[in-house]
């Protein structure tokens, strides 16, 4: 399942700096990630983290101030860093498409739904207007939209939220992409229509064999959906590994205070405090030495100021953390 | 009249709105809450959950006196709200917003806004004032030094810390919460969940807790009310109404939340895509159209908010079925 040729996206070190009035903030400090045909890998984090900032790295969208630099950031086999601004216009959209938090902004409240759901069919040669529409159509209908020929003449300000984001999953899927980028796809909607998106997604991506890798700050949303999860601190990604062994048993005590954090029905005692994570996350502006979680963390030692090595288990199972694997077990 | 009157009744409250009158426009109303009755005792959390457009927020825009109900009666403490004055109305009910980035005023330092209504109402000399805000201040878990800070060199938990410190100066009974928590990280919203246990047991406060967040609800509310297209389909003790939804769209609200448990998959829900509009309600039961459970009966006849064998109350036919009896419902197609 895991092998080579299945790997689409690999990046290794990832690094985004970003000039500020102080000096540089490092906002992704060497992050490394691959995600695989027919996988969903989740970046988990709270805001401020860079999992936002990784995406755009990754799809070459960052603002021009900012500098991205990577050992490696190659997209089924073919290297990134080095590709010419014509080549990534004509890979994003065809073969590795966006799907943004906002459908509001991210569709053009001017053109209809069919001119923008053909425009990236049309403009990456794949037919002609009649295969476009007929493409549109076909693809309105499979996320879910009813009258969908009806539709295509539409203003994005005609549709509600749920269905605007389901557009806007059928433009990123027009040509076919082999990897989807889902940047908080779900966080404007309401749990019930959210629920029908992810269930979406995880259809689609099973269906056209794709990568997903979803950008989020749920950790619900992960669980559910996730085969594989990075979890992002202060710009590192302090934990990866199976959805099940991340969850299942936290090797990070960040993830484990994440989890702590998050109330649930059924098992969390009404009434009763919820864990917490004391502080703040530390300024990214200027080098930082050493875990930056140490200041908010219940087990800091003296080693944690030392560079963190990053520690493997099991299937894959990363983290950043000098505890020893039992720590975090006893305490839960 | 009882000894105690709850510290908020609602009897039959309606808000309509009258939308798309212009030019060549047919004028139509929007009921965005439609015969609303509820009742909230002292010291008691009341969580109010429904989907965006289901009415609560305006619900409780009239609880505050922010809008009038086109019929039907607010009462705080006994009184209608229309009678009460200014004052009167503020030192019994003050409201906590969703964005604390929206909610305060950027170029009002940190006292400033604390102590804006005491100084609005003129309560207290300036220097009583000034204490009043430092004691807020430590009741909410701030540092007496953030009292000069200006909201934009605070996080989202210290700004949702001053926006309680706010409503709470002026010592209110009740405190109406509009989704406190949606737009915080999780690590601060547990902090912010937690200061609002604290708060309600020390000063023996009443929250009505509106939010979609049922996981969040269930640790806050001892009742809880479900809303939908203007109405509240059910309501009653947060136990029996989170541990054994008798409404199909509580069940449903409560299927989707996602706890994160990856030996569970995503949940099916069979809601269908037909988005709840407000301007054209569906006739009988509001929410035949998406219900799972829907037969002949529904689109007929709006359900009456009933009591339930098991507590609490539920607008639903099916609650008039006898349990474990033959199989009622006769399923129709929905639109």
């Amino acid at each position: 399942m895991s092998g080579t040729a299945d790997l689409l996206l690999d990046v290794r070190g990832l690094e985004v700096d970003i000039p500020v009035a102080g000096g540089t903030l490092h906002a992704v400090r060497g992050i490394s990630l691959a995600a695989r045909r027919g996988e969903t890998l989740c970046i988990v984090g709270e805001s401020g983290c860079g999992k936002s900032l990784t995406s755009l790295a990754l799809m070459g969208l960052l603002p021009p101030s900012a500098k991205r630099r990577a050992e490696r950031l190659s997209f089924a086999g073919e290297d990134l860093l080095s590709a010419s601004p014509r080549r990534l216009r004509a890979l994003r959209g065809d073969r590795m498409a966006m799907v943004f938090q906002d459908p509001m902004t991210c569709l053009n409240p001017s053109l209809t739904i069919g001119d923008q759901l053909t425009e990236t069919f049309l403009r990456h040669g794949k037919g002609n207007t009649r295969a476009a529409r007929d493409r549109a159509v076909t693809l309105l209908e499979r996320v879910g939209i009813a009258a969908a020929a009806n539709r295509l003449g539409q203003y994005p300000h005609q549709l509600s939220g749920g269905l605007r984001q389901r557009v806007v999953i059928a433009m990123a899927l027009m040509c076919g992409p082999d990897l989807v980028l889902a940047d908080e796809p779900t966080t404007a909607l309401d749990a019930t229509i959210q629920l029908g998106i992810l269930q979406l997604l995880a259809e689609l991506q099973r269906e056209m064999h794709m990568a997903l890798v979803l950008v989020t700050h749920d950790l619900g949303i992960v669980a559910r959906i996730a085969d594989r999860v990075a979890v992002m601190y202060a710009g590192q990604v302090v934990e990866e590994g199976t959805v099940g062994d991340v969850f299942g048993a936290p090797r990070h005590p960040y993830t484990r205070g994440l989890m702590d954090c998050i109330p649930q029905p059924g098992r969390t005692v009404p009434g009763t405090r919820l864990g917490t994570i004391p502080g703040m996350v530390p300024s990214l502006v200027g080098e930082l030495r050493g875990c930056s979680f140490r200041g908010r963390c219940p087990y800091a030692m003296p080693a944690c100021a030392e560079p963190i090595a990053l520690r493997e288990g099991p299937d894959g199972h990363s983290w950043r953390c000098v505890l020893p694997a039992e720590a975090l077990a006893r305490a839960a | 009249m009882s000894p105690v009157p709850p510290i908020l009744e609602l009897r039959g409250v309606h808000k309509r709105y009258t939308v798309g009158a212009g030019l060549l426009a047919r004028r139509r109303t929007l009921t965005a809450v439609s015969g609303v009755s509820l009742r909230l005792e002292r010291s008691e959390v009341l969580g109010l959950v429904g989907e965006s457009g289901c009415g609560k927020s305006t619900l409780a825009r009239m609880i505050l006196g922010l809008e009038e109900p086109s019929e039907g009666e607010v009462l705080l403490d006994g009184r209608p709200i229309s009678r009460l004055g200014r004052l009167e109305r503020g030192r019994l009910v003050q409201p906590v917003f969703q964005d604390p980035y929206s909610s305060l005023n950027p170029r009002r330092n940190v006292a400033a806004i604390i102590g804006l209504p005491l100084a609005v109402h003129g309560v207290g000399t300036a220097a009583e004032r000034r204490d009043a805000v430092a004691e807020m201040l430590g009741l909410v878990g701030l540092a007496p030094r953030h009292a000069e800070a200006y909201p934009s060199q605070l996080s989202g938990g210290q700004r949702q810390r001053i926006a309680i410190a706010r409503a709470l100066v002026l010592r209110p009974t009740l405190v109406v919460c509009d989704e406190p928590t949606s737009a915080l990280d999780v690590s601060v919203q547990s902090q912010i969940l937690n200061l609002l246990l604290d708060l309600r047991e020390r000063l023996g406060l009443s929250y009505l807790f509106i939010s979609h967040n049922l996981a969040v609800v269930q640790m806050l509310a001892g009742r809880v009310a479900a809303m939908y297209l203007g109405r509240i389909v059910e309501e009653g003790e947060a136990e029996r109404v989170l541990g054994h939804p008798r409404h199909p769209y509580t069940a449903a609200l409560l299927a989707s939340v996602l706890t994160p448990d990856p030996s569970l998959g995503l949940p099916e829900m069979r809601l269908g895509t037909a988005f709840p509009n407000p301007l054209s309600v569906p006739p009988g039961c509001a929410f035949h159209p998406r219900c799972p459970a829907v037969f002949d009966r529904c689109p007929r006849e709006a359900p009456a908010l009933l009591p339930c064998p098991e507590g609490g109350r539920a607008a639903c036919h099916l609650i008039e079925q006898p349990e474990g009896g033959p199989p009622p419902p006769r399923l129709v197609q929905a639109a």
